[in-house]
């Protein structure tokens, strides 16, 4: 389509107004980048690598501005003021065979029921896992066990059970990699993240 | 061979927990905020899981906030259309690939894990162009 004619449409539909990219920083201060795979349908090479900036999107060429002193226009701010918080990950231990936490981890389940409360819409995901001490068909059932007894204690605290899942992964994942048949306390865990 | 058979049955429990047929959930919401699955259109209340195919649609004073299962976080503004196209997410592998169409409105995004395990497993397709997002936060606008 010649550009004229690429104009005239967008007059005609006035859906047509250009969207535009703000790229920011991360919460750790990372930049990312964002690629303009496409632009009015034809593929493009261009990459958007400035952070803190604005740039119209259409052009195959597109043209990146610093927001500079201006900064974020007022409903931009608000928009990521309303994103949710970021996930929160806690790790509880356990003694060799069974599925009780460690006394130390007790306190890593307080604190887990108080992550959960404070947050709108929550979801829990469980993941035991186990040692290499014993078969793998035991180590999955027990890993199991573990994210079940995480999972019933939380439901004991009057989380809804819809919030939470339970996943058993056995010795597949292990913390510290270690030989068959070898007992080590990091690799007792379960894993537990907080959306 | 036992191990094989194992294996394949715990992989099919896996695959028959309905919790994986989850994406995302309704973190917050105001206004008018809408999810619309085919001709359901249901009410964005914190806690609504979403599927993909789903359309986030907000009104004049609406917005909505979701968390998906790779942590990528989204936040919708006002008068808003976003169609979450495509999602498919390895939680042990934690790779996959996420389509998002913003037709209308604004939308916040804070990358997770689908856009960090391969180059442009995630996009965002506006009404004239096509995003690869490689890792990171940015807002998307499309004026009516």
């Amino acid at each position: 389509m010649s550009v004229p004619r690429l104009a005239a449409a967008c007059l005609l539909l006035s859906g047509c107004a250009t969207s535009s990219l703000v790229l920011l920083p991360d919460d750790e201060g990372h930049q990312g980048q964002v690629a303009v795979l496409e632009a009015g349908g034809k593929p493009t090479a261009a990459v958007i690598a400035q952070g803190n900036s604005r740039t119209k999107l259409g052009d195959p060429t597109p043209t990146t501005q610093p927001l500079g002193q201006k900064g974020l226009k007022a409903q931009e701010a608000a928009l990521l003021t309303s994103l949710p918080p970021p996930a929160k990950s806690f790790v509880l231990y356990f003694d060799l065979g069974t599925a009780t936490p460690t006394p130390a981890s007790q306190a890593v389940l307080t604190a887990l029921r108080a992550e959960i409360a404070s947050r709108s819409g929550p979801q829990v995901e469980v993941t035991g896992h186990t040692d290499t001490v014993g078969s793998e068909a035991d180590n999955d059932r027990l890993s199991q066990q573990r994210a079940e007894e995480v999972l019933n204690w939380l439901a004991g605290q009057g989380f809804d059970r819809s919030l939470m899942s339970a996943v058993g992964r056995g010795e597949r994942e292990l913390k510290e990699p270690t030989m068959d048949n070898i007992s080590n306390a990091a690799n007792r865990r379960v894993e537990v993240i907080v959306r | 061979m036992v191990r094989r058979i194992l294996a394949a049955v715990a992989l099919a429990s896996l695959a028959a927990s309905p919790v994986l047929a989850e994406i995302a959930r309704i973190k917050s919401s105001t206004g008018a905020a809408t999810v619309e699955r085919g001709a359901n259109h249901i009410p964005a209340k914190p806690g609504v899981q979403i599927n993909p195919g789903d359309r986030l649609v907000t009104g004049k004073d609406g917005r909505m906030s979701l968390s998906f299962i790779d942590n990528t976080r989204f936040a919708v503004g006002p008068n808003s259309n976003v169609a979450i196209n495509q999602f498919q997410y390895d939680r042990t592998r934690q790779k996959g690939s996420f389509v998002t169409q913003v037709d209308r409105g604004s939308l916040a995004v804070v990358s997770g894990k689908i856009a960090k395990s391969d180059r442009d497993a995630m996009k965002v397709r506006t009404p004239n162009t096509l995003l690869g997002v490689r890792g990171t936060k940015f807002i998307v606008e499309v004026p009516e």
